[in-house]
């Protein structure tokens, strides 16, 4: 039989339950405007009715219903999306940091513009016509010298914008590995604590969220993936290795790696082993910081260190207008400072390797001519040595473009005298250094007896860096070399002091038969101005209008690649996110026509409990007893 | 039927806001800098190409500034060559009248003495200078005179008179670059233009048996002409017969010896090159003195200049010698004006060639700007319709974002 006081039992129930509905409408309400809030919903459900199957069963019709109760607040959520989100998130991350460090590499150029190191250095052979049409003024010189001056301001420039980015990329790595390690930590924790409101009974929503918050952002930093296949174990991957594991997080570590000048390595902290992210931002900076900048910077060193050793060596040749000559135009700091290139790489205290840029041999050859010789001549390569393979019908032209696009780092030319030039490109890895040649080997004549590069042909007369007086191997007298620069070119490269104070050792012409040249001998400047339109090899480049306008392509298609690609994972990103809104947001009309339902029900459940109290009130002071 | 979330609308009014809004913001930025390309990444293969275009202009810039200023050299240049000939017009008419016998003995003297003052004339245009004081011709020796002046006296003249003009200047011209690989003279050699006669040099040392014995080389006004061990005379000859060198080498029958002549009228400049001995060997030249001062004393050179002939028309004069006024003096004045009249016409070739030069850099930069300007510049028209079309699309998203995003059910709600 049913209980007196049932009635108000059930009413309370009833408003108990709209209450905490209530809440839950306030909570979604006051959380409407948070960034991957969840809304809630109070699971309501019929409580359970009398009477149960049994012997006790009362015989009356049933079963009859005892109100509601809340069975659950839930979050309304959509997994599988999210777990979509997360993955996106890196692929963004990726293209952000790209985009952002693209762009401000495109500014360092300046292009197209007329204050660019191009237009400056336009403005510098500009300046050595002028001198060869007045080779007896020193009005012309001291144009060469401020032309010169501001060329270099403008590589240095160039050179320490990009240094920066390339530091900035470098904080950012680092700054980077300790979002990850604390994002972890605060996972881990938000883990424990689930873990514990889980065995409860209860749902922790919005620590769920917070959660979801975090995977997100942390996704953004380095490609992950989630997996929930555990309930009691939240797992976090990257690249097949466990992140986080419940509770258990393995944190990251940017050591700093003195191969790559000092740029850090990201490592795992407990085992010390190479973390290589594929996406994110993480992925990105160390991307843009060991691969993109890196190429920049010795692009323009490239094209600073072969600029100016060709002027060099043609103003050491050529007379000043006081007389003087042999002078270098630029200097550089620091060299390897051993007239034989000798180095000492390992720091042992012993010469153990010889740095040399520029081998050019010492017989003047004739493009045309075929050589009538044969053989394979190895160069050093990205990996190991490259070999080319020459034989009698080839002529002098067509080896030396072979050898500049075999992929070799090492790259010919003739210079104006028609004598084989051989000279450094950057190295691609870095454990080799830049512009040092780091062999040479010919199995026939070409470069021994006839180009006058070596001294004997084959394995024993290979030049070879890795020893020191490695230019004992070259062809004795005749030979002309210049030794590597230490540190960036474009960095530390300057007008020779001796040239900027005394601007009369501004070298015009070239002289004949040992004699100084005549004051109105130009030859010299014009051989100058005319390294600008020669194919003159700048690395892998033909000449300075290639480097500088294929330089400008290529970071200009970067940047554009980012661009359209950080666009469409934006708008991928909206749209998923739009679909997660769409699930998951609160819509305030929608909590408000709830808030309407549920203080409806509220007022119908305290009015059907002054109705029971009414009922009571009949039996209990009516009745009259 | 999608459910719409109260910040779905929001955010994406945000999301789109702001890519109008960057939009807006570029196009302003290219109306400001009236450029399409303002980060490379615009349109990279235009900037590629245009940092080409560009660089291309100062350099066409340079050769037309070039050309220009050699070419207002060479006017200079050529106003002191008519000047010189019609001077050599001069000289030429009192040669003729000198070789008339119907002159007195004094008449002549009256004659020379019109020539001497005629030749100081033509040795101040010898050593003429362009208005930054550079010679003009003296080669790419252009900053002291080219031609010294000896003095002597000669009984007739009555005091000291010029007795020999020798030229100190280079033989090398210097060249200015007017187009890519297109050079042009800057300086004339005095010893080329000034000249008169073919320049002949006999050795008197016999060559038959000579041998040279390393490799070595020789120079023949500055070109180099290489010569190997083993070579003989005849070797030798046809070396330099082949050279770029404008001269005529031969045996000479009588004495089997070296005879060089020139085949363009100028002064030979004869040297062995560095360690080298073969010209001297030869007996061509000595090792004392530098060219062209060095020709070996037992050598038989003859061939003068301008000033020579000048000179020897003067004495000739002086002495009253018809027969010689009338012949070799004459004679060697017609050379002169005829080298000097050629010298003219190759600079008006140099004149016209240059023109061509200039015309076609003059032709080729507002066709580099077209270029570089389709390139990288904006099409303004475009723009501002784009601006226009942008600036209504954006009023009309606010306007309604203003709208739509206002009333909420508490707006109804007692």
């Amino acid at each position: 039989m049913n209980s007196t006081f049932a009635g108000i039992e059930m009413g309370k129930r009833s408003l108990v339950t709209h209450t905490t509905a209530m809440t839950t409408v306030g909570h979604n309400l006051g959380n409407a405007a948070k960034d991957g809030y969840s809304r809630q919903r109070v699971e309501m459900k019929a409580f359970d009715p009398i009477y149960m199957p049994g012997l006790n069963r009362e015989e009356t019709a049933g079963q009859l219903g005892q109100g509601v109760t809340a069975d659950k607040i839930e979050r309304i959520h959509d997994k599988i999306l999210e777990g979509r989100i997360v993955k996106q998130a890196n692929g963004e991350g990726y293209w952000k940091t790209r985009d952002k460090y693209v762009l401000m590499m495109e500014q360092v150029y300046n292009e197209p513009g007329d204050i660019s190191v191009r237009a400056q250095m336009d403005q510098f052979w500009d300046s050595w016509q002028e001198l060869s049409m007045y080779p007896e003024q020193t009005s012309a010189r001291h144009s060469v010298l401020e032309r010169g001056k501001s060329l270099i301001e403008g590589i240095h420039r160039r050179y320490e914008g990009l240094s920066e980015i390339r530091e900035m990329l470098e904080q950012e790595v680092q700054g980077t590995v300790q979002r990850i390690n604390s994002t972890l930590a605060e996972v881990s924790e938000i883990n424990e604590q689930i873990v514990k409101i889980e065995a409860m009974g209860d749902n922790p929503n919005d620590l769920l969220d917070q959660r979801d918050r975090l995977v997100n952002r942390l996704s953004s930093l380095v490609d992950i993936s989630v997996s929930g296949r555990d309930p009691d174990e939240f797992t976090i991957h990257s690249g097949g290795m466990h992140l986080l594991q419940g509770r258990v997080a393995n944190y990251l570590s940017a050591e700093p790696n003195t191969q790559n000048e000092g740029y850090s390595d990201v490592v795992w902290r407990e085992s010390g082993e190479e973390f290589l992210p594929r996406g994110g931002e993480l992925a990105g900076y160390l991307e843009l910081r060991d691969d993109d900048v890196r190429e920049e910077i010795q692009g323009l060193d490239m094209m600073t260190i072969n600029f100016t050793d060709m002027v060099n060596s043609i103003h050491r040749d050529a007379y000043g207008k006081n007389g003087k000559t042999g002078q270098d135009f630029f200097t550089e700091w620091p060299f390897v400072n051993n007239v034989s290139g000798n180095y000492d790489r390992s720091g042992d205290g012993e010469f153990d390797s010889t740095y040399l840029f520029r081998i050019t041999g010492s017989n003047s050859l004739d493009p045309q001519q075929q050589i009538g010789l044969e053989g394979t001549i190895s160069l050093s390569g990205p990996q190991g040595n490259v070999e080319i393979d020459y034989n009698s019908t080839d002529t002098v032209e067509e080896l030396v473009s072979r050898i500049n696009t075999s992929g070799s780092e090492v790259v010919a030319r003739l210079d104006r005298n028609g004598r084989l030039d051989l000279k450094a490109s950057p190295a691609a890895e870095v454990e080799n250094p830049d512009f040092v040649i780091r062999h040479i080997e010919d199995s026939g004549q070409f470069l021994a007896g006839y180009s006058g590069v070596l001294t004997e042909t084959g394995d024993a007369g290979a030049y070879d860096w890795e020893q020191a007086d490695a230019v004992t191997a070259l062809r004795g007298e005749g030979v002309d070399y210049s030794v590597a620069p230490l540190s960036h070119p474009a960095g530390w490269t300057e007008l020779n002091p001796a040239i900027a104070n005394d601007p009369d050792s501004i070298a015009a012409g070239f002289g004949k038969n040992g004699e100084v040249a005549d004051s109105g001998s130009g030859d010299a400047a014009l051989a100058i101005a005319q390294l600008r339109n020669g194919d003159v090899m700048v690395g892998k480049y033909r000449g300075f209008n290639d480097y500088f306008s294929q330089a400008v392509t290529k970071v200009g298609l970067k940047g554009e690649a980012a661009d359209r690609a950080y666009e469409t994972e934006q708008e991928i990103m909206q749209e998923l996110k739009g679909m997660k809104d769409s699930i998951s947001g609160v819509n305030i009309d929608e909590e408000l026509s709830q808030m309407i339902k549920f203080q409806h029900g509220y007022a119908a459940a305290s009015k059907y409990i002054s109705q029971v109290n009414q009922m009571l009130d009949t039996i209990i002071n009516r009745m009259g007893v | 039927m999608e459910r719409i979330s109260s910040n779905m609308s929001i955010n994406d009014m945000q999301y789109q806001l702001n890519k109008r809004n960057q939009n807006l913001y570029d196009l302003n930025n290219q109306m400001s800098t009236q450029s399409r390309v303002n980060n490379l990444r615009d349109d990279p293969l235009a900037a590629g190409h245009s940092t080409r275009y560009l660089s291309r202009i100062t350099h066409l810039e340079r050769y037309a500034k070039n050309a220009e200023r050699i070419k207002s050299e060479h006017r200079v240049a050529e106003g002191y060559m008519k000047s010189a000939n019609s001077i050599l017009h001069r000289v030429r008419e009192l040669a003729v009248q000198g070789a008339n016998d119907t002159y007195t003995k004094s008449d002549k003297q009256a004659m020379g003495q019109e020539i001497n003052q005629l030749l100081n004339e033509l040795i101040e245009i010898g050593n003429a200078r362009n208005a930054d004081g550079t010679t003009m011709f003296g080669g790419d020796k252009t900053s002291t005179n080219p031609y010294r002046v000896l003095r002597g006296t000669i009984p007739e003249a009555g005091g000291q008179v010029v007795t020999n003009v020798e030229y100190r200047g280079s033989i090398k011209p210097s060249v200015v670059e007017i187009g890519q690989g297109n050079y042009m003279k800057k300086h004339f050699p005095g010893n080329e233009v000034l000249w008169a006669e073919q320049q002949q040099v006999f050795s008197g040392v016999n060559a038959q048996n000579y041998v040279v014995d390393t490799d070595t080389s020789i120079q023949i006004d500055g070109e180099e002409i290489g010569l190997n061990a083993g070579d003989n005379i005849h070797n030798i000859i046809a070396k330099i017969n082949d050279s770029k060198a404008q001269v005529k080498a031969s045996l000479d029958p009588v004495n089997n010896s070296l005879a060089l002549t020139t085949t363009s009228p100028h002064q030979l400049y004869l040297q062995d090159a560095g360690e080298g001995t073969v010209l001297q060997d030869l007996g061509v030249i000595t090792d004392i003195g530098k060219p062209p001062f060095n020709i070996a004393s037992d050598a038989n050179s003859s061939g003068g200049s301008l000033f020579d002939m000048v000179i020897h028309l003067r004495d000739r004069l002086y002495a009253g010698d018809t027969i010689d006024i009338g012949g070799s003096a004459l004679k060697g004045i017609d050379l002169a004006q005829d080298k000097l009249l050629s010298s003219m016409s190759e600079l008006g070739a140099q004149d016209e060639r240059m023109q061509v030069a200039l015309r076609r850099i003059e032709h080729e930069i507002p066709e580099l700007q077209e270029q570089n300007s389709k390139e990288v510049d904006l099409d303004f028209t475009k723009a501002i319709t784009d601006l226009k079309e942008l600036e209504q699309a954006h009023k009309a998203a606010l306007g309604a974002a203003g709208r739509i995003m206002q009333p909420t059910l508490l707006d109804f709600l007692r």
